[in-house]
């Protein structure tokens, strides 16, 4: 197994927003090392009660948020719909948001 | 001799008249008697429906016609997610001076009376029930949605998008979403979910062409148009005569909406894609209506309408079962070989939903 590189961030989180009215994704990514506050954002968001798939919404235009983070060895992976994005969860993307700078998700 | 045509949507048997037929003792109206007092031991629920009183002379007579009109509940969110707010507006209430609470005031007027008039519908639920909307959600919110009981605006952060109640379409999309939801739904994921996107954008289109009296040639077919900032590169959130052409910038990336099957889009986001390949049954709409001329409501809009509330779709209905039922609903309508008939095959022939156009 390769080793990191010594300039590795300790953890890196990327968060997308599709859907809405728009249907616009947005993506944000954001990076930290040991001692950021986004390692303790990470490891307090309920990763393992999120499905691989945001539950269907209610009505329509409502956004879904993917968030992935890389937090050492460890990858975390939740897709949310609006309404889950509550409590630490909200706070880990809004963080992610203040940190990075928005840019395009990529066309598929 | 003066003469009154008054026309009501929900005519009721006035209690009192049931009242005196439950009471009566002749005997030939013993069961119709027993019905009465049936009909008054039931708890009922009385429910007014606002209507439009309109006079006016024909010849020596008085017409009085009623209509319905619109019953319209606007709330403030005051910059917070609990709805619905605080109430600031109601039908009968003055304008607020608060821009957005009055824009979707009058949006909501605009769409109802687009309902009304093209295909006699009162309101989402189709019996003059309230609209209820809520402005200033969130903080810099970037959205409107429905959620099911009502349109919910957010402000815009200023930088991408200016506010959301600046578009009639806007409005009358998310109101068209409850239409949808009330005449049977169209689950909200991959094609259905697209086409449910498509129709809440042809009546958000209609009501603004409605409004402003536009033909076809008149339209601009595009949906949100002037609610994002100058800053950004882009004319509207989408085109539904030029999909994909909508914006073309640096943040925001380009409109990704297709305009043919051949160029539909795979993806997992966005629910499968609902407002990305909508721009397909968006453009096969303007395709019909363009062919048909004239004001898009008047015939292609009766059509979308008609096949939506008409039951022919189920709630998974894709394209392919979408475009048989407006081709089945027009050539119900206009019959077999008509103008219209032709028009909608042709659209669904244009955006590559039916390949020969049999």
């Amino acid at each position: 197994m390769a080793a990191e590189p010594e300039d590795a961030p300790a953890v890196a989180v990327t968060v997308v927003r599709t859907g809405g009215l728009a249907g616009l994704s947005r993506r944000w990514h954001a990076v930290g090392g040991e001692e950021s506050d986004l390692v303790a954002l990470v490891h307090r968001c309920p990763w393992d009660d999120c499905g691989e798939d945001a539950a269907a919404p209610e009505g329509a235009d409502r956004f879904t948020w993917s968030v992935s983070a890389v937090c050492g060895s460890e990858e975390r992976h939740a897709e949310l719909a609006e309404h889950d994005l509550d409590g630490p969860w909200r706070e880990l993307v809004d963080a992610v948001r203040e940190r990075a700078r928005s840019v395009p998700a990529p066309q598929e | 001799m003066a003469r009154a045509n008054v026309s009501h949507m929900h005519a009721i048997v006035p209690p009192y008249l049931l009242a005196r037929l439950a009471a009566t003792q002749e005997p030939h109206l013993a069961h119709a008697a027993e019905a009465a007092r049936a009909t008054l031991a039931v708890a009922r629920e009385y429910r007014p429906v606002r209507g439009r009183l309109d006079l006016s002379v024909d010849g020596d007579a008085l017409v009085v016609e009623v209509s319905p009109a619109p019953d319209r509940v606007i709330s403030d969110a005051q910059n917070r997610t609990t709805l619905p707010g605080v109430r600031v507006r109601g039908e009968d209430d003055p304008a607020t001076g608060d821009r957005a609470a009055d824009e979707a005031f009058d949006g909501l007027g605009a769409t109802f009376d687009m309902y009304w008039d093209a295909f006699r519908r009162a309101s989402i639920d189709g019996v003059g029930g309230t609209m209820a909307a809520t402005v200033h959600y969130g903080v810099d919110y970037d959205n409107a949605f429905w959620n099911g009981e009502r349109m919910v605006f957010g402000d815009g952060d200023g930088e991408v998008f200016a506010g959301f109640t600046r578009s009639v379409t806007v409005i009358a999309h998310e109101l068209s979403h409850g239409v949808i939801e009330n005449a049977g739904g169209l689950e909200y994921t991959g094609q259905s979910g697209a086409l449910n996107e498509s129709i809440a954008d042809v009546f958000g289109a209609l009501t603004e062409q409605h409004l402003q009296g536009q033909s076809v040639d008149e339209a601009s077919w595009l949906i949100g148009a002037g609610i994002f900032t100058d800053a950004v590169q882009g004319t509207a959130l989408r085109s539904m005569s030029a999909p994909g052409t909508a914006y073309d910038d640096d943040v925001l990336g380009r409109d990704p909406q297709p305009g043919h099957m051949a160029d539909y889009v795979e993806t997992t986001e966005d629910n499968g894609g609902v407002h990305i390949n909508s721009g397909i049954p968006n453009r096969a709409f303007h395709l019909a209506a363009m062919a048909l001329g004239g004001h898009a409501w008047e015939r292609a809009g009766r059509i979308w309408y008609l096949t939506l509330t008409g039951g022919r779709l189920s709630p998974r209905s894709d394209f392919a079962a979408f475009a048989a039922a407006t081709r089945a609903t027009a050539a119900e309508e206009y019959g077999e070989d008509s103008e219209e008939a032709a028009a909608v095959r042709d659209a669904w022939t244009g955006v590559g939903v039916i390949e020969d156009g049999r």
